[in-house]
């Protein structure tokens, strides 16, 4: 079924690749015959900042802007920049975190500025939705053979965990994603894609 | 349903041929606002392009400057010093009757103004656009003026489209327009169109290949007042021939409705992106689709002048008119003005910035509670419980291995060492960062090249109590940074102005600028150096220095030395941006040294985390130490002469 409009965020640090993954998921989008608009953030995307990306698809899809509280997923490369834009999800939203933690210099400026426990992040984002997984995406992704395949496990189990949690097939997905990385990862990126692909199966039963 | 969509094919190698280089007309596919743009320019058949770097504008130009290569046309294009630079040499383009466009940022607009103003009243020979990137919630800009207004204030028509594939066809349009009626067109767009991707069918491209002509009508293009003051009533009758049009523009449409909604009707009108989250919000509430609409909706896409009639259609049909529309009230006040001209402002509620906000970008969910609001139906806001966890910032900072953060550490530390608070103004890059912790240098900041103005300014009045330091980046000096420099040399003025050259403009992306040796389109170019034009700006030989920003025991030795002397003094402290360093070190293939701590000799004092601050040395907690993360460091070796243990080491085993 094609969605009248589908919200999806990207979250992380500049340099993680937030832009590329919303990237393979628009030409994605494309591929089946979406309607899609994008926002991004871009400029000091490189100067370590937050990066956030707003991705659009379907059949009435207009601006770039989704409502707070209205994205159907949100895919977080790492676990403070999910709490940054919560605001985005509410109680049926798809969070998707990647654990692997990049401290902001903020954290040795005062002692109160102290990065939060991830089983305190977790238990935040749950307040907020009750689907809410956190993923080892860099182990997975090490596994595969290259860290930097990371976004690649991560498109694997929105795949993985159905079309009502990604309405994008999972045949375009692929294309993207080859269409967008380097020619020699070709074959670490399929590995690291079925494999997210395998994990979003097993866990797509906890999707309530 | 299948369409038929013609999809690039995946062996396309989007690195050697941009698909959207070449004709391809027809061709669908997915552009970022920037390209489409672009690909909008390279349609219209444009020859000439100038401007200045600036987000969110700064991709257009090498966009086209990168597909020019692929195509026969012979497009001249480059970065200009200034803004206002950039829109002379492209004037120039329109003055000698081939396409022109200027390209620049909201603010880049204000420094190109004394040109754009008397343009205005000469109007344009061959089409001539500006394009206007407007930053409203200051994404990244120090202000977020609304453009618009400089469109109302030069009397020249202003475009804004509303989606990337708008934004290709009406910069198109914006030419044929330009030249119809021999006027410039200020073409404005926002962050979300400028930096947002979306569908896009492209269009034919217009080979137009025009002789360049020059035109020796001196009565027309020299601004004596008996020439340009013919020339002002010619831009009012101008004006009010579009205006008698601008019911007929394309990018402007009206969609009446007779529905009442609780026994009124509703209106509403908007433009740009604000159009495009109107459109979605009305959706939401079922009151418009394609084949119908409960509501009548004004688009409007062009800005000055206003369509009067479909502005005076609207009006007589609704009972209640909501303007949708970003930052200042201008189509607001329009339609309060109309209204009391056609004597109904009584029987019509128009409503405009006391519902909507007039600060930031306009979100989709305050515009769902608004119009829900209104028409009486419920937005169900998902309420988010406040701070479920609190999480440390992360503002933008200076990358690993910058080398504005060396200068900005040997400067603390020359100021403590001969006990003196600073004065440092600062300017506009990415040095300006250096004002968050832990290096807090920088005190006042405007616009581009403020700081030496500033710095003039300060010298005048405390140069005896503080020394006044001007710090500003390379291609800053060049953009607005020289005229104060002379500013100090004629008047005496006592302050040192260190130029943090990395050799980039790097805040916007590391585009070139006069003293990179490199041009827009790649060319090796005479490279202009700081020191050669201090030295001609009259700054005396002894008071120059230049010094690599990565040596730092040499950079404090000769800051202190600087600060110190007296007059007008420049330091230059160079070294490339760090970002492009490391590129140059992967296409030449070197391996950067391998940086390490030495757990023995650090004593976890953490002056390499609090006073210095690179964000690849990570300070473990519960071992105490020091560590470099590899994946983030650029070997720029800095880290080595702040420790005051000796820690850091080179890992020559590897």
């Amino acid at each position: 079924m094609r969605p009248r409009d589908f919200n999806l965020l990207c979250v992380g640090v500049g340099g993680q690749g937030v832009i590329r993954t919303l990237q393979i998921l628009i030409w994605a989008a494309f591929l089946d015959n979406h309607t899609v608009r994008t926002g991004e953030t871009h400029g000091m995307a490189q100067r370590g900042g937050s990066v956030e990306g707003y991705l659009r698809f379907g059949t009435d899809v207009h601006s770039p802007l989704m409502p707070r509280g209205y994205a159907h997923a949100m895919v977080a490369f790492e676990p403070i920049e999910a709490i940054r834009r919560v605001e985005f999800a509410g109680p049926k939203t798809l969070i998707l975190v990647s654990d692997h933690i990049i401290p902001p210099p903020s954290v040795y400026e005062k002692k109160e500025n102290t990065y939060p426990p991830l089983s305190i992040i977790r238990s935040g984002l749950e307040k907020v939705s009750k689907n809410v997984f956190f993923i080892k995406a860099h182990k997975m992704a090490e596994k595969a053979g290259n860290a930097r395949s990371a976004n690649v496990i991560m498109l694997g189990i929105l795949s993985g965990m159905g079309s009502k949690v990604l309405p994008i097939k999972r045949k375009s997905l692929l294309k993207s994603i080859l269409r967008y990385v380097p020619k020699k990862t070709h074959k670490v990126n399929n590995i690291a894609f079925q494999s997210g692909i395998e994990k979003g199966i097993s866990i797509r039963g906890d999707f309530k | 349903m299948k369409s038929n969509v013609k999809s690039e094919s995946e062996s396309d190698n989007l690195k050697d041929i941009p698909y959207f280089s070449q004709d391809n007309t027809g061709k669908k596919g997915i552009l970022f606002g920037n390209e489409a743009i672009a690909r909008g320019l390279l349609e219209a058949g444009v020859q000439m392009g100038a401007g200045y770097p600036g987000t969110p504008s700064s991709d257009i130009l090498p966009t086209l400057a990168e597909m020019a290569k692929y195509t026969e046309s012979d497009i001249q294009l480059e970065w200009s010093v200034n803004e206002k630079v950039g829109f002379e040499v492209a004037y120039a383009g329109s003055m000698s009757n081939v396409r022109s466009v200027a390209v620049m940022k909201h603010v880049g607009l204000n420094v190109a103004a004394d040109s754009f103003m008397t343009a205005a009243y000469m109007g344009a020979r061959g089409g001539f656009v500006v394009i206007s990137a407007d930053d409203p919630s200051q994404y990244s800009s120090q202000n977020e003026q609304d453009n618009r207004y400089y469109g109302l204030h030069a009397l020249v028509p202003v475009f804004e489209p509303s989606s990337p594939q708008e934004a290709k066809d009406m910069i198109k349009y914006a030419f044929q327009f330009s030249e119809e009626y021999k006027t410039i067109v200020l073409f404005r767009t926002t962050t979300r169109l400028n930096h947002g991707r979306g569908n896009i069918s492209l269009g034919e491209i217009e080979k137009l290949d025009r002789r360049p002509e020059f035109d020796w009508d001196r009565t027309h293009w020299v601004c004596v007042p008996s020439n340009t003051r013919p020339q002002r009533k010619r831009l009012l009758e101008r004006l009010e021939k579009i205006e008698s049009h601008a019911d007929k523009f394309p990018f402007n449409s009206l969609r009446l409705s007779n529905i009442k909604i609780k026994g009124k009707k509703y209106g509403f009108v908007a433009s740009g992106i604000a159009y495009a989250t109107l459109m979605d919000v009305l959706s939401h509430f079922e009151l418009m689709a394609d084949d119908f609409t409960d509501v009548s909706v004004l688009k409007i896409g062009m800005a000055n002048p206003l369509p009067k009639k479909l502005m005076k259609k609207l009006l007589l049909n609704v009972d209640y008119l909501l303007v949708v529309e970003e930052l200042e009230p201008i189509y607001e006040q329009a339609f309060k003005m109309l209204a009391f001209e056609l004597g109904i402002s009584k029987k019509i509620e128009i409503h405009g910035k006391e519902k909507i906000p007039q600060i930031g970008e306009l979100s989709a969910e305050v515009l769902l509670e608004i119009i829900g609001e209104i028409i009486g139906k419920e937005f169900k806001k998902v309420k988010i419980p406040q701070n479920i966890v609190k999480i440390p910032t992360r503002f933008p900072q200076l990358c690993p291995g910058c080398s504005h953060r060396h200068t900005f550490y040997a400067l603390n530390n020359v100021a403590k060492k001969i006990k003196k608070k600073f004065i440092n103004c600062t300017d506009i890059g990415c040095y300006t960062l250096g004002q968050y912790k832990p290096l807090e240098v920088g005190d006042t900041g405007i616009c581009m090249g403020s700081s030496i103005g500033l710095a003039n300014g300060f010298s005048k009045l405390m140069s005896d109590e503080y020394p006044v330091i001007a710090l500003i980046g390379d291609s800053t000096f060049f953009h607005t940074g020289v005229p104060g420099l002379i500013n100090a040399v004629y008047n005496q003025n006592d302050l040192l102005v260190i130029v943090l050259d990395n050799s980039s403009t790097a805040m916007t992306g590391g585009q070139d600028n006069p003293g990179t040796g490199k041009s827009l389109t790649g060319k090796e170019v005479t490279r202009v150096l700081v020191e050669n034009v201090a030295k001609g700006c009259g700054v005396p030989p002894e008071n120059i220095w230049v010094q690599d920003s990565n040596n730092l025991p040499e950079l404090e030795e000769k800051l202190e030395e600087a600060i110190k002397a007296q007059g007008v003094r420049v330091l230059v402290s160079r070294h490339v941006c760090s970002l492009i360093e490391m590129r140059q070190f992967r296409a030449k293939g070197i391996t950067p040294a391998l940086i390490k701590v030495d757990p023995e000799k650090c004593i976890g004092c953490q002056i390499c985390i609090k006073k210095f601050g690179c964000p690849a040395i990570i300070f473990d907690f519960e071992t105490q130490k020091a560590r470099i993360d590899q994946i983030q460091c650029r070997s720029c070796k800095v880290c080595i002469d702040v420790c005051p243990q000796k820690a850091f080491y080179i890992d020559s085993n590897n």
